[in-house]
């Protein structure tokens, strides 16, 4: 299963970055970052197309190196 | 007997639907919003994030650039003091309640800006025309009332929007008397809107908000915890953390979201009616009697409120013996130097001012009380 994973600048961006991949059928979760302070959303689907939706709405993220290239 | 006409202070009491949701807040919200990942934590911050879409979509803003404040006398100044940090013109209307006259002359005495005070009309065209003219190359902000806390008169804040925008110009606008007997959007020019939570939205004291469209950066006034980015000492730039340095109110939060829940499910217009209604029919009470002078005009709209004075009594005065009798009424300057400046009221004025709970009949109660005086 595709899974991606992006770094959120605050809480508040994260759940909206949720709300709108979720409000499109693509299940996305705010978790805590496992290190630090922060929030992280985890992307269960194709990371190019849903990232492309969050550029769209302005969404600011930052890509995890692990995570799967968009 | 306690009747309260000091709504414009603070709206008392609060709906059943807020007290609800403080109770409920305080059951299940114990968490830190926006810090940690636990399940206490991660509810409390769903929750203020779910208020936030509440603001957002009330004025027409997104929920990003929805600031949670401690007041609006908080918004105003980070609004205030964030757009002229860089200096620059400013121009305050002649109504401006100290919440935004304050910071603005603070910043001019110490030589950071420099400040107008436009005056205000009942005529809209002639207030525009006030602040257009003192527009200059450096302004960079206009802060301008919708509705001015003394007389209630409304400010013709569509056309001064409109005027911003033509000149490129940041509007800041003081909500406080209008969210919620007036319907507000960022729509209508205003770049950011400043609001009290606990007046006609029917919040819990100890909330505000400021709402941006996000165009003019604002630079904080207090730094500190914004649960993101914890190993930098630069404070973040995104909204809406950086203005939200430390933890929220978030019991007031919720009191907010359920206030303005409550004003959506009654209908503005139905509230302005009802309220303008015991405006009107106060005012006609009080007309025949020579003495009392109200503090409107008939070119001029208004907002549930009203202004007046009886002659030969001080308005500290009259407000003291209405409240022996259980009416509870603002009187003085209402911290609006510039506003009794404007309308010649040496001695201040009594204020009144209903909710959507307020009841014709007590007005008219009142009314009798006064014309006995």
């Amino acid at each position: 299963m595709k899974e991606c994973i992006v770094e959120m600048p605050s809480y508040t961006y994260a759940k909206k970055a949720e709300k709108l991949l979720n409000s499109r059928g693509i299940r996305a979760e705010v978790k805590r970052r496992s290190t630090g302070c922060g929030y992280m959303l985890k992307i269960y689907a194709d990371c190019r197309s849903s990232l492309n939706i969050l550029d769209k709405f302005g969404v600011p993220y930052f890509l995890r190196e692990k995570s799967e290239a968009p | 007997m306690i009747i309260n006409f000091d709504n414009a202070a603070t709206t008392f009491p609060k709906p059943e639907s807020v007290k609800k949701a403080v109770a409920e807040a305080m059951d299940r919200f114990g968490g830190n919003a926006g810090r940690g990942g636990h399940p206490l934590a991660a509810a409390t911050s769903k929750a203020v994030y779910s208020a936030r879409e509440t603001v957002a979509q009330f004025f027409g803003a997104e929920p990003e650039n929805t600031v949670f404040a401690m007041n609006c006398t908080h918004a105003l100044n980070m609004a205030i003091q964030g757009v002229m940090s860089e200096g620059g013109h400013m121009i305050i209307s002649g109504m401006e309640h100290n919440s935004a006259a304050r910071p603005a002359a603070k910043l001019a005495a110490e030589g950071k800006i420099t400040l107008s005070v436009a005056p205000i009309y009942p005529e809209s065209s002639r207030t525009v025309e006030s602040f257009r003219s003192l527009i200059c190359d450096d302004t960079k902000a206009i802060v301008c009332t919708i509705a001015s806390n003394v007389t209630g008169q409304i400010m013709p804040y569509r056309e001064v929007g409109r005027l911003c925008r033509e000149k490129g110009i940041c509007f800041i606008a003081d909500g406080a008397q209008a969210c919620g007997v007036l319907d507000i959007k960022l729509s209508d020019g205003i770049n950011i809107l400043c609001t009290a939570g606990h007046k006609g939205l029917y919040g819990i004291t100890g909330t505000g908000l400021l709402v941006t469209d996000g165009k003019y950066p604002i630079k904080p006034i207090i730094q500190g915890g914004t649960g993101t980015d914890s190993m930098s000492l630069r404070q973040p730039e995104l909204t809406p953390e950086s203005l939200e340095s430390g933890t929220v109110g978030v019991i007031g939060i919720m009191s907010m979201k359920a206030g303005i829940e409550f004003v959506r499910k009654k209908g503005i217009r139905r509230i302005f009616n009802h309220e303008d209604r015991i405006c009107r029919q106060f005012i006609r009470h009080l007309q025949n009697d020579e003495r009392i002078t109200v503090y409107r005009s008939p070119e001029a709209g208004y907002v549930p409120i009203v202004s007046f004075n009886i002659k030969g009594i001080r308005s500290g005065d009259v407000a003291a013996r209405l409240a022996e009798k259980g009416y509870c009424l603002r009187a003085g300057y209402h911290c609006s130097a510039l506003a009794h400046t404007q309308l010649g009221t040496s001695d201040g004025t009594v204020r009144f001012s209903p909710s959507v709970f307020s009841r014709e009949e007590d007005a008219a109660e009142l009314a009798s009380v006064l014309r006995t005086m």
